[in-house]
């Protein structure tokens, strides 16, 4: 692979700059992250939601969207998740490169440009933020926590994390807690988001027909971010699973249970083992080929669906599986009995080679993506690694079955979250 | 085989109709690591009606095209996703009101992974133990999409729209209707709608396009197929006005789903893809996140980000999909629909239309940059007879006076069906 990023630093921004002529597109991806806490979740997770409103420049929201769709409807938007034991806000632009348009002005300066006044020189009114815009955006995030629920396989999967996770940050939303919302307002938020500004880590990338220098003088006109220096991400602290597995079963208006595990793993993505856990999660339940998918849907008829799911990040490994409410049991002990035989070494190693194979795939797909690269590439930035696609192909090709056997002793199972109807048992 | 440039675009597009009446298609992106490949049968599940050539008239049990697409992937050496896993790839399908399309994405081994889709596609084995064993899966595939409230109200309202056309009918079909289907129903199926002439093989990615046709055209020579023929396929005249004029149901939400949509004559065929363009354009202009009606709508607390638009068209059948979810549907019914009826009466300005244009050609560009969703719309368009790669042309093409045409041929208050989820009392 020819095309590598150039690293640069201008004040606190880390700057991540991919050249590269394959895409029609230029790829921005600005991250920031916090430590997930208890106090300033919800200051932190409503902040993009009022930037996303309007710039001193635009301070209207629909001259501001309208600006967007000048520059050939750059695509542009946020997300919040966790990582580890962090909050990251990122926000994303997407724009067509020049050449494939008759533009007059450079698409990425603008857009870079534009990026800069949405996260430093937002609207404002006497000082502080817009009042309108926080109330309304207040109103709006508590509407997607309450969504959550709307999707029942999404809010068993946070349900079982919340669960396993209660004495942690980590059970916290990205989207932050309905109950800290009413307490925000316009000032107090102004100022959280002046904390935030002074110390979040910021990462910026940018991929396409670019360099280092050419992003490095567009972000000097276009960022006002407080004077300092980078700061860096700290490691998640590990956890041991519970010395009792715990039950959850909650009831609603559900007509398909949803049953789903957490478990520990004891690494996380910065591990050395990381490579032998990511082989142990694909032979569980990462694909078709996989023991969950083979063992409850295609052997037992159970489920449409059966997987896990690796958070390398925090160190917790979660199944998620949609069964028919009077095969809970018989689904629990089949799913177990999986769990089990990974200890005990117990899989052919026709699937091993697959799931190096699968692994693999994937790694050089991301190659593909501008965005999978700057999200691999940010990984390394979150867990102090230096992984590229290369050298953790060849991790992944120098993982043995021993080693998978090792890390899976490492694997306990936390919390069984079971969602079902409201009928009686019976 | 022929080269096709698209020069605007930077890329050419390579093409064979193979002697068996398959049609290939091969685009080659050089500098990508990954290939991903589609072969697609024009054929779902409103396709349950019909006379194969040279046979009698059928009618075959709802959900049987995607009860054949899951089957397909059994084969009497075993299940085919383990051979594309050995292979590094990974393979999925799906199915859609008219096309079932099975697909593999792999970042080595093409010609052996090709090999493979061609053959397990072309290779029907389906048992009485098999095809029984399947049905606990989907059964519980569909109780997973009966619990999905965005599933049901989208449902809902073409089922509000349509009485006869079968695109009413779940994709997935029912339990009952999943329960009766058997082999000999499955072979039917496979027979009529799986012959190469009725079948398109796309190929994206880093290959070199001669050897890979060279390739594809040793695999069919090698394979014998009955003489091919018209397929009949019946539709039940669907009357011009909607079934009915909105359709509740109740489960748990945390706030109302609402839909609704014009019902539209299907139009003239060979004039989809136009129509389809110009519909998409006209209900961005009016109902996209940078038009004045939006933004009021958020201001009210009307609508949330999810609040969004789509246009629906394929054999037979034409509607409009507006809504999301709200505080008040018929508040939110009344006030989109008023705005549509008077932007019937007084048109859109040149202004809107243009930056809609723009918006609209960036969007399709930045679609360009991914592979699967070239593969996936390409055979889309070409179905409809239009082409993928001069989408921009059409854009360019549309004229402010077409677009508020279609804006009065649509919005028409005696064509509106409605539908609703709710929490239902407690």
């Amino acid at each position: 692979m020819s095309e590598q990023f150039q690293r640069g630093v201008w004040g606190r921004l880390r700057l991540h700059v991919l050249p590269t002529k394959r895409f029609k597109t230029f790829a921005v991806s600005l991250y920031a992250g916090v430590p997930l806490s208890e106090d300033r979740v919800t200051s932190v997770a409503l902040t993009p939601f009022v930037l996303r409103r309007g710039t001193q420049a635009y301070p209207e929201t629909l001259s501001f969207r309208e600006r967007l769709d000048d520059l050939y409807g750059a695509g542009f938007g946020f997300d919040l998740y966790k990582r580890g034991d962090h909050q990251i806000v990122q926000f994303r632009l997407d724009i067509i490169n020049d050449r494939f348009v008759s533009a007059t002005e450079s698409l990425l300066g603008e857009a870079l440009h534009f990026l800069g006044e949405v996260v430093t020189a937002p609207a404002l009114e006497d000082g502080h933020f817009r009042n309108k815009y926080v109330e309304a955006e207040k109103t709006t995030v508590s509407k997607r926590i309450d969504a959550i629920i709307n999707d029942k396989i999404r809010y068993a999967a946070e349900r079982c994390v919340e669960e396993m996770c209660k004495d942690e940050p980590f059970r916290l939303l990205a989207l932050g807690r309905k109950d800290q919302l009413t307490e925000l307002n316009a000032e107090n938020l102004y100022e959280a988001y002046q904390q935030w500004l002074r110390e979040a880590s910021f990462d910026l990338y940018v991929s396409g027909d670019t360099s280092l220098e050419e992003v490095q003088s567009l972000v000097e006109k276009s960022f006002r971010l407080p004077a300092g220096q980078p700061s860096s991400y700290s490691a998640p602290t590990l956890r041991k699973a519970r010395a009792e597995v715990q039950t959850i079963v909650e009831k609603l208006d559900v007509g398909q249970g949803k049953l789903n595990m957490g478990l520990r793993v004891g690494e996380t993505y910065g591990s050395n083992k990381y490579a032998s856990l990511l082989v142990y999660n694909g032979l569980l339940g990462g694909f078709p080929h996989s023991k969950l998918f083979v063992n409850v849907r295609e052997k037992a008829s159970l489920a449409y669906y059966a997987s896990s799911r690796l958070d390398g990040h925090k160190g917790i490994l979660t199944l998620q599986s949609g069964v028919e409410i009077a095969n809970y049991e018989r689904a629990v002990t089949i799913i177990r009995e999986q769990i089990e035989a990974m200890k005990k070494g117990d899989f052919a190693m026709e699937d091993f080679h697959r799931t190096q194979a699968m692994i693999v795939g994937q790694l050089r797909e991301l190659q593909d993506s501008a965005f999978e690269r700057i999200a691999f590439d940010f990984s390394n930035v979150l867990s102090g690694v230096e992984r590229t696609g290369e050298s953790f192909i060849a991790e992944i090709q120098a993982v043995t079955p021993e080693n998978v056997t090792a890390v899976a002793q490492g694997v306990e199972l936390d919390t069984i979250y079971f969602l079902r109807d409201r009928k009686e048992e019976g | 085989m022929t080269a096709k440039p698209y020069p605007k675009l930077q890329e050419t597009l390579w093409q064979e109709k193979l002697d068996n009446g398959l049609e290939v298609f091969i685009l080659p992106k050089p500098g990508f690591t990954k290939t991903y490949a589609t072969f697609t049968t024009r054929y779902g599940s409103i396709d349950n009606h019909f006379t194969p050539p040279g046979g009698e008239t059928i009618k075959v049990p709802d959900g049987i095209a995607h009860f054949l697409e899951h089957k397909m992937f059994e084969e009497p050496e075993g299940d085919i996703f383990s051979q594309f896993a050995t292979q590094g790839a990974s393979a999925n399908a799906y199915t859609s009101f008219d096309r079932t399309v099975y697909l593999f994405t792999a970042t080595g081994e093409i010609e052996a992974n090709l090999d493979t889709l061609l053959h397990f596609v072309q290779n029907p084995y389906f048992t009485d133990e098999n095809v029984e064993k399947e049905k606990g899966i989907i059964v519980q595939e569909i109780d997973m999409y009966r619990d999905n409230p965005d599933w049901r109200v989208y449902f809902g309202l073409i089922e509000a729209m349509y009485e006869k056309h079968p695109v009413h009918i779940d994709i997935a079909g029912t339990a009952d209707s999943v329960r009766s289907i058997t082999k000999e129903m499955l072979y039917d199926c496979y027979n009529t709608f799986y012959h190469p002439t009725n079948m398109t093989l796309f190929i994206v990615g880093g290959i070199d396009p001669q050897e890979t046709m060279e390739r594809v055209k040793r695999d069919q020579a090698k394979k014998s197929f009955p003489e091919g023929g018209e397929i009949k396929r019946l539709f039940e005249e669907e009357p011009i006005q909607v079934k009915t004029g909105k359709k509740e149901l109740f489960l748990p939400v945390s706030l109302p789903k609402c839909l609704f949509g014009f019902k539209e004559e299907p139009g003239d065929e060979k004039d989809a893809v136009r129509r389809e363009l110009a519909s998409k354009l006209m209900l961005e202009a009016l109902l996209g996140s940078s038009s004045t009606l939006y933004q009021q709508l958020y201001d009210d607390n009307l609508i949330s980000d999810g609040f969004g638009h789509e246009y629906n068209t394929g054999p037979g059948y034409s509607f409009s999909i507006i809504g999301g979810e709200t505080r008040d549907p018929d508040e939110l019914v009344a006030r989109v629909s008023q705005a549509l009826y008077d932007a019937a009466s007084n048109g859109i300005s040149s202004e809107i239309f243009e930056r809609t244009r723009r918006k609209k050609i960036g969007a399709y560009l930045r679609m360009m940059n991914s592979p699967e969703s070239i593969a996936s719309e390409f055979t889309r368009y070409r179905h409809k007879g239009g082409d993928l790669f001069t989408v921009v042309e059409v854009y360019e093409s549309l004229t402010l006076d077409e677009i508020n045409e279609r804006i009065k041929e649509h919005a028409n208050p005696d064509r509106r069906a409605i539908s609703i989820v709710r929490s239902g009392p407690a």
